[in-house]
C-alpha cells in the first residue's frame, strides 16, 4: 500500500469510526457539539483555501457566503418548508449565485484592491442580513424549528447528525482537495504566483478568478447550511467580519496553498479555545499569543507552501513601490 | 475565581488526597453563561460581580443547609460558544438551573438547546420578542417593550402630546422598541409621523434630527443604550431642536449624564432600578457594589442580580427534591418577587411583569417622576 494511500484510509477511519465510537462512549453532547462545529469550520477554511491559499487572493468576506448559505437554508426551511435534502444543495447554489453576481465587477481587481473589495462584499452582506427586515428578519434572526430530515428519514440522533456532517464536510474537502491538486489547481497556484505570466501563457485569469471565487462560495454555502441546520437559531452577528478574519487566520496558520494545513489550523482554532477553558478569562490572550507565535516563528504555516509576511508584504505592498522619480517613493 | 468544571473534576482527583474538597459534590449547581472577554465583557464582568453579592447573601443565610454553587462561563457573546457551553452545562446532571445569556442572539441560540434538553433558562438581559416564547425552559428578566412602549405612550398621552417621531437602533431589541411603543400610541389616539432605524454607533445624527424637525413632532420616542444616546442628545441640543425627548429603560446610566452633559438634561424615560430609590433590597445591593466598585450598579447588573436572586429562591421553594423540571416550576410560579428592579411576577410566557418607574434628567441627575 502506498503510503498517501494509507494516510487517507486512516483518516477516513479515524473521522467514521474512531471519533464516533469515542464520542458515543464519552456520550456527552458537548464534545458532539465541538466535532460539528469543527467539521463546518474546517469545510469554511477549505473552501477559503481554494481562493487565498491556492489562487492567491487575499479574501475577507468569506463569512459573508457563508452567511448567504446558511440563511437560503434556514428562510427555505423555516418559510417554505424545504427541508435538509433540497435546502443543503440549494444552500451552496445560492451562495454561488450571490458570489458569481459579486465577482463580476470585482474580479479585475488585482491584490489589495481586491482584498478591499471582498471586504465591501463581506460588509454589504452583513447589512443585506441585518436591514432587509422583510426576507432576512434582520437583527431578529431565523429560528429553524425542523432537524435534519434526509429523504424523508429525520436523523435526530446525536451520531446521526455526526454522521451527516462528517459526510457531507469530507465529500465537499475531497472534491476540494482534487480541485487544488489537479491541472486546474496548478493554473490557479500560477496565478498566485504571477498573474500577468499566467495571462501571457494563454490562461483567462478574470475567469479563473470568477470559478475559484463561486467554487469556494458554493462549500462555504454548504458550510453556512450544516451550521443552520445545527444550532436551530441563525442571526447576522454569526456572519461578521470578526468570522471572516477567524477563517482567514485558519487558512494563514495552517499554511497558505496547504490543504491538510488549512484542516489543522481549523481544528486547532476552533479546539484551542475550547480546551483552554480551564484558564478562565485570559485563554483569549493565549490563543492571541500563540497565533502570533506562529506567524512569528513559522511564517510559512504549519505546512504552508508559500510565507505567509511575503505573501502579505506582496499583496499589500504591491500598490506601494520604489519609484525612482524625484519623490522617491509613492503610490502608484 | 469560581470553580469551573474542570477545575471541579481535578478537585475530585485531588479529593483522594484531600478529603476537605469533597464537600462541593454536596452542593446544588446553577450554570451562568456570560460574556467574560471580547466586545460585551464589561457587561458580563458585572453580571458576575452582581452573581457574586447575590450567591454570598444566599448561602450566608442559611435557607437551605447546602450551599448553592454556580459555575460561569465565558461566551464571549458568540453564537457558536454560547450553543457548546449550553451543551456542556446540560451534559452536567448536577446543573439544575442556568443564568443567561447577555445578547439575545446567542441565547437565542442556546435555547434551541435548553429547550430540546429540558433546563430552566432564565435571562436577565435577553430582550428579543421570541426568546420567552420559544419554549416553556425560557424565562427572561427584562422588561419588554411592550410593555415599557404602553407606559411611555400613556405618559405622552397624559402630557398632552400627540405627533412623535420615533428613531430606535436596528437590532432585534430596536425593533420591538418601535413596535411596542407605536401599537398603544395610535390606539390611544396618537400619531406617528415619523420612524427610523440607526445602526449602533452612529456617529453623526444631524441628518435624522433634520427630517425629525420638518416633522414637527411634539416629542420625539428613542430605542438607544446610552452611548447612543449621548451622541444622539448632544446633537439635538447643537441642533437647539428644542423637543422633548422619551426613551426606555436602556437608556438609563450614569454614563449617558457623564457623557452627554447638559444636553441630558430633561430627557424621560421609564426604568425599572434606580439606585436611588428608598428600598431596603436596593439600599443593600448598592452598598455590597460600592464596596468593590466606584459608581453606583446601574440597570443591568441589577437585573442580573434580580434573575440570580429569582433563581435562588427558585431552588428554595423546590428544595430538598432540585430537579431540572422542578426548579423550572418554582421558577414559572414566581410571584410578586421582591427585587431590586421592582416586583416581578412570570406570565404564561415566562415575560416579567415588573412596575415601571418613571424618570427624568434634572441637574445632572436620574430623579423619578411622580
Amino acid at each position: 500500500m502506498s503510503k498517501p494511500l494509507f494516510i487517507k484510509l486512516l483518516l477516513l477511519v479515524i473521522v467514521f469510526a474512531v471519533v464516533p465510537f469515542a464520542l458515543e462512549g464519552l456520550g456527552k453532547g458537548y464534545y458532539y457539539q465541538i466535532a460539528t462545529l469543527a467539521f463546518v469550520f474546517m469545510l469554511l477554511a477549505a473552501s477559503l483555501h481554494l481562493v487565498t491559499g491556492v489562487a492567491g487572493l487575499l479574501h475577507l468576506g468569506h463569512a459573508s457566503l457563508y452567511g448567504v448559505g446558511a440563511y437560503v437554508a434556514a428562510l427555505l426551511g423555516s418559510k417554505y418548508g424545504i427541508g435538509f435534502t433540497y435546502g443543503l444543495p440549494l444552500a451552496g447554489i445560492g451562495a454561488a449565485f450571490v458570489a458569481f453576481l459579486v465577482a463580476l465587477p470585482t474580479m479585475r481587481l488585482m491584490s489589495i484592491y481586491f482584498a478591499v473589495a471582498t471586504l465591501g462584499i463581506g460588509q454589504m452582506l452583513f447589512l443585506v442580513f441585518q436591514n432587509w427586515v422583510d426576507v432576512t428578519n434582520g437583527p431578529n434572526g431565523v429560528m429553524l424549528f425542523d432537524g435534519i430530515d434526509l429523504f424523508g428519514y429525520a436523523i435526530n440522533s446525536e451520531l446521526g447528525i455526526y454522521y451527516v456532517v462528517a459526510v457531507v464536510a469530507a465529500v465537499s474537502i475531497l472534491i476540494l482537495n482534487r480541485l487544488s491538486h489537479s491541472y486546474y489547481g496548478n493554473a490557479l497556484r500560477s496565478l498566485r504566483e504571477d498573474d500577468q505570466c499566467t495571462a501571457a501563457m494563454g490562461i483567462n485569469v478574470t475567469v479563473m478568478k470568477i470559478q475559484a471565487f463561486v467554487i469556494s462560495a458554493f462549500f462555504a454555502g454548504i458550510a453556512g447550511a450544516l451550521w443552520a441546520y445545527t444550532t436551530g437559531y441563525i442571526s447576522p452577528n454569526d456572519f461578521n467580519f470578526s468570522q471572516s478574519i477567524l477563517i482567514l487566520t485558519m487558512v494563514v496558520v495552517g499554511g497558505l496553498g496547504s490543504l491538510p494545513g488549512v484542516l489543522i489550523g481549523a481544528l486547532l482554532l476552533i479546539l484551542l479555545p475550547e480546551v483552554l477553558r480551564y484558564f478562565g478569562d485570559i485563554r483569549n490572550i493565549i490563543v492571541g499569543l500563540l497565533m502570533f507565535g506562529a506567524i512569528l516563528f513559522l511564517p510559512k504555516g504549519l505546512f504552508g507552501e508559500v510565507n505567509a509576511l511575503n505573501f502579505a508584504r506582496r499583496i499589500l505592498g504591491s500598490a506601494w513601490s520604489e519609484d525612482n522619480s524625484e519623490k522617491g517613493i509613492g503610490w502608484k | 475565581m469560581k470553580l469551573s468544571r474542570r477545575t471541579l473534576l481535578a478537585l475530585t482527583v485531588a479529593s483522594v488526597m484531600l478529603p476537605a474538597a469533597s464537600q462541593a459534590a454536596d452542593s446544588i449547581k446553577i450554570g451562568y453563561q456570560l460574556p467574560l472577554t471580547g466586545n460585551t465583557a464589561q457587561y458580563g464582568q458585572d453580571f458576575k460581580d452582581a452573581a457574586e453579592i447575590a450567591l454570598a447573601k444566599f448561602n450566608a443565610s442559611g435557607q437551605i443547609p447546602v450551599p448553592v454553587e454556580i459555575i460561569y462561563e465565558d461566551s464571549r457573546s458568540d453564537a457558536k460558544e454560547g450553543v457548546t457551553i449550553a451543551r456542556k452545562f446540560v451534559d452536567d446532571k448536577e446543573i439544575v438551573g442556568v443564568l443567561g445569556d447577555f445578547t439575545s442572539t446567542v441565547s437565542m441560540a442556546a435555547a434551541q438547546v435548553y429547550k430540546r434538553s429540558g433546563m430552566v433558562q432564565l435571562s436577565q438581559t435577553a430582550s428579543h420578542p421570541d426568546f420567552a416564547k420559544i419554549s416553556e425552559w425560557q424565562f427572561r428578566n427584562i422588561t419588554t417593550q411592550n410593555q415599557e412602549g404602553g407606559v411611555n405612550a400613556k405618559w405622552m398621552i397624559d402630557q398632552g402630546i400627540k405627533k412623535v417621531a420615533v428613531i430606535a437602533e436596528q437590532t432585534d431589541w430596536g425593533q420591538s422598541v418601535v413596535k411596542g411603543f407605536v401599537d398603544p400610541f395610535k390606539e390611544m389616539g396618537g400619531e406617528v409621523v415619523y420612524t427610523e432605524f440607526f445602526n449602533r454607533g452612529l456617529a453623526d445624527f444631524r441628518s435624522i434630527i433634520t427630517k425629525i424637525e420638518e416633522q414637527k413632532p411634539e416629542a420625539i420616542y428613542t430605542g438607544f443604550f446610552y452611548e447612543d444616546g449621548a451622541q444622539f442628545l448632544k446633537q439635538v441640543a447643537q441642533l437647539n431642536a428644542g423637543i422633548p425627548v422619551y426613551s426606555t429603560s436602556a437608556a438609563y446610566n450614569d454614563k449617558l449624564i457623564e457623557l452627554a452633559g447638559a444636553a441630558a438634561e430633561g430627557l424621560k424615560l421609564t426604568a425599572t432600578f434606580l439606585p436611588t430609590r428608598a428600598d431596603a433590597n436596593v439600599t443593600e445591593f448598592v452598598t455590597e457594589w460600592k464596596k468593590t466598585h466606584d459608581n453606583a450598579p446601574g440597570q443591568f447588573p441589577a437585573q442580573a442580580y434580580d434573575a440570580v436572586n429569582i433563581m435562588l429562591a427558585a431552588v428554595v421553594k423546590a428544595y430538598p427534591d432540585v430537579t431540572r423540571q422542578s426548579l423550572r416550576d418554582a421558577v414559572a410560579a414566581t410571584k410578586d418577587f421582591p427585587g431590586v428592579t421592582g416586583n416581578t411576577s412570570f406570565d404564561e410566557n415566562g415575560e416579567p411583569l415588573k412596575e415601571l418607574t418613571k424618570a427624568t434628567v434634572k441637574d445632572g441627575v436620574f430623579v423619578e417622576v411622580k
